[in-house]
């Protein structure tokens, strides 16, 4: 046929549209985020400038799609955890288990499974938390809001109005209503606003001088910040397409494993559009949250209803709210605790922290993790994460070390290993 | 199987030369006849009816066994006990990571090896079609199939459910409730997103077809292809390549189930799947337009 007769040339003609495709597509891919991501250049601001333009953001209601990435260097344990989590993944995929929502109230549906599954999701859930990326949409209107993380296959939801709130998890089936005794909340806050008045006559008499302005306020907070931490504003750039400020946090302590944290402002209507922490010494961020598409219209009413569907287990959860004589009550009762803590003997009971800043460090004491210690399982996958160190066994990530000593204590922190260790031999 | 079932090829190839001799509206035509011999053919209603039998099976298994615990099986499955909608939604989920895939390799992979194998290419390209005409034709033929066959799946799942199962308003996985007729637009958006994930696959089946006279290589290395992309799919360690991978968003067809409706899933899915569709279709014009056609 004609292509028998043609010369070598005449066929290479031919494959032209085969080279090309791959070629356009190849330059789109890298040309259009580079177009998005064009040079911006907003008015310059200072630190103290930048989050006073943050505090007095006013927005109301906004609908957007949040991208949470978590890449803390942890050794991947999907087989493990796919063992753990028993028949509890929901269809194909690796982010697609059984994730609870927060907090055990989610849990209360699965019933009479025991606390060894609950507690083996649970740490199913932190560990999908900790490694992974996860997609969720946000809507806001005043008092309104909802968070819809997006499982595959499957959605939780936390619905938040002047009701109460609800949480609902497609697959455990179970929704969680937590109500709020309205009238109490407004008496008590009312009431702490009365306090609050009271205290800041009483203060501003004895002073004999009206109490600073929120400004002084602030400029105070980053002068004590500034010891432990340089505040700057970075480079503005662009979130979700929009134009944002970048504020800079870089601690000074050289014992933390936090290199630097930013959130990006978005330089229009002041909201947190983003926020990421990197390791000391790292390129990619460890945890980043961000907006990948923001609107700040009022979402559709409807977004916002939530009836639980048929078939559905629901948990009724009411918030108990106390009484400002209540609060004063605990307080009173929380100070003479931890008087009564520097007695010794008693001093095993809870977490005790040591340092401050960024290099501080959580001891809990051997009864806090709970004497049952880890069998099984829990012992392979503990064993698969952490090495073996003098004293005691080490879990490190690149934000986060814990440390288990051999005689059960635990010490947790954003610092390094040595820092741990020698908190665990000097307890300081 | 194939060869033998194509008994019909060479009277097919007869009516399509004759009927696309005409320049100008010559391509609708052959594409008319194309979809005749493609449905006349005994081996596409066996794929019909194959795929057909997934929400039949899981149906009367349901029905038979009464259903699994929460939480246990493919997502949905425990619904459909109070809902019989949900059997055309586990059906396309059971089989979109192989028998999806084994059908249309079957029909994409058979387009240009089939014809070749059955010495019928020769005769097609006799008529003044033009290669190009052939495979955007080949090409269209593969794409009405994948329409058909999820269709085949939702339909006769949500036909089977209706008549084993009570049925009423569907409960979407943010937990609203919406009524019969909008669960079946959002039956029928899943098949469309169904149709629009095995887009990709059709080009990549097209391709491998110019490449061979031997049109079941051509139709495994297709499904295997699939397979390939859903286990590099989910290698933790290759999280880097996932975005790029033509099985990426094939499950994503649950953001249709939510409310309200995530459409960036479906829109993201069509650009990946139009990119293969672009860079294999290209492909296989150099391939084909450069190929000795001997047989």
């Amino acid at each position: 046929m004609r292509a028998r007769d043609t010369g070598a040339s005449h066929r290479l003609t031919r494959w032209i549209p085969a080279i090309v495709a791959p070629i356009a597509i190849g330059v789109g891919v890298v040309l259009v985020p580079l177009q998005a991501n064009a040079a911006v250049d907003l008015p310059d601001l200072t630190p103290a400038e930048l989050l006073e333009f943050a505090a007095s953001s006013d927005v109301e209601s906004l609908s957007g799609t949040i991208e949470q990435r978590s890449e803390l260097g942890l050794p991947d344990l999907s087989g493990l955890t796919g063992a753990m989590g028993g028949g509890g993944g929901s269809g194909g995929g690796t982010g697609g288990g059984t994730e609870d929502f927060g907090d055990g109230d989610g849990d209360s549906g699965s019933g009479s499974d025991g606390d060894a599954a609950a507690s083996a999701t649970d740490l199913d859930d932190l560990i999908s938390l900790a490694t992974g990326t996860h997609t969720a949409k946000v809507y806001l209107d005043g008092s309104n809001a909802r968070l819809q993380v997006l499982d595959r296959l499957a959605e939780r939801n936390v619905y938040l109005s002047d009701e109460g709130a609800w949480i609902y998890d497609s697959a455990e089936k179970a929704a969680t209503h937590l109500t709020v005794d309205q009238a109490a909340l407004d008496a008590l806050e009312a009431e702490a606003q009365a306090h609050h008045d009271e205290a800041r006559e009483r203060l501003e008499a004895e002073l004999g001088a009206p109490l600073p302005t929120p400004e002084q306020l602030l400029d105070e907070a980053l002068a004590k910040l500034d010891q432990t931490t340089d505040v700057s504003v970075g480079t503005d750039g662009r979130v979700a397409g929009r134009e944002v400020y970048e504020l800079v946090l870089e601690p000074r302590d050289a014992d933390t494993l936090v290199g630097e944290i930013t959130v990006a402002i978005d330089g229009d209507t002041g909201v947190a559009l983003a926020a990421s922490v990197t390791a000391r010494g790292a390129d990619e961020p460890a945890f980043s949250v961000a907006f990948t598409d923001v609107s700040f219209e009022a979402p559709d009413a409807a977004v916002f209803a939530f009836t639980p569907p048929e078939g559905t287990e629901v948990t009724e959860h009411a918030v108990p709210i106390p009484t400002v004589e209540e609060l004063e009550q605990w307080k009173a009762q929380a100070e003479a605790e931890s008087q009564a803590e520097a007695a010794p003997g008693d001093e095993a009971a809870r977490p005790v922290v040591h340092g401050e800043g960024w290099s501080a460090v959580v001891e809990l004491p051997a009864a806090g993790v709970g004497g049952a210690g880890f069998d099984g399982e829990a012992a392979a996958m503990l064993g698969a994460l952490t090495e073996r160190v003098d004293g005691g066994r080490i879990l490190s990530t690149s934000l986060v070390t814990v440390l288990i000593t051999d005689d059960g204590r635990v010490f947790a922190g954003a610092v390094t290993a040595d820092r741990l260790l020698d908190a665990a031999a000097t307890g300081r | 199987m194939s060869s033998r079932e194509a008994n019909d090829g060479p009277v097919g190839v007869d009516a399509r030369v004759g009927r696309s001799g005409g320049a100008g509206g010559g391509t609708l035509s052959l594409l008319g006849s194309e979809l005749l011999t493609l449905f006349r053919r005994r081996r596409t209603w066996a794929l019909l009816g194959a795929l057909a039998l997934i929400p039949i099976l899981i149906a009367l298994a349901v029905r038979l066994s009464g259903g699994p615990p929460t939480g246990r099986g493919p997502a949905f499955l425990d619904q459909i006990t109070n809902n019989g909608f949900f059997v055309g939604v586990t059906a396309i989920l059971v089989a979109i990571p192989l028998f999806l895939p084994l059908t249309i390799g079957v029909v994409a992979g058979d387009a240009i090896a089939g014809e070749a194998s059955h010495g019928t290419l020769r005769y097609l390209l006799i008529a003044p079609a033009g290669r190009i005409r052939l495979l955007l034709v080949k090409y269209a033929a593969a794409a009405v199939f994948c329409v058909a066959a999820t269709l085949t799946v939702v339909v006769v799942g949500t036909l089977i459910g209706w008549a084993l199962f009570p049925i009423g308003p569907v409960t979407l996985l943010s937990g609203a409730t919406v009524g019969v007729g909008d669960a079946l637009l959002r039956f029928l958006a899943i098949a469309a997103y169904v149709t629009v994930s095995l887009l990709g696959l059709s080009a990549i089946g097209l391709f491998l077809s110019t490449l061979t006279t031997v049109p079941v290589g051509a139709m495994a290395a297709t499904a295997i292809l699939a397979v390939v992309s859903q286990i590099v799919g989910a290698l933790p360690q290759l999280e880097w390549l996932h975005p790029w991978l033509f099985t990426h968003y094939w499950l994503g067809f649950g953001d249709l189930m939510r409310d309200p409706i995530v459409w960036d899933t479906f829109g993201d899915n069509a650009l990946l799947q139009a990119g293969y569709l672009v860079v294999f279709g290209a492909l296989a014009v150099g391939r084909f337009l450069t190929k000795d056609v001997l047989s």
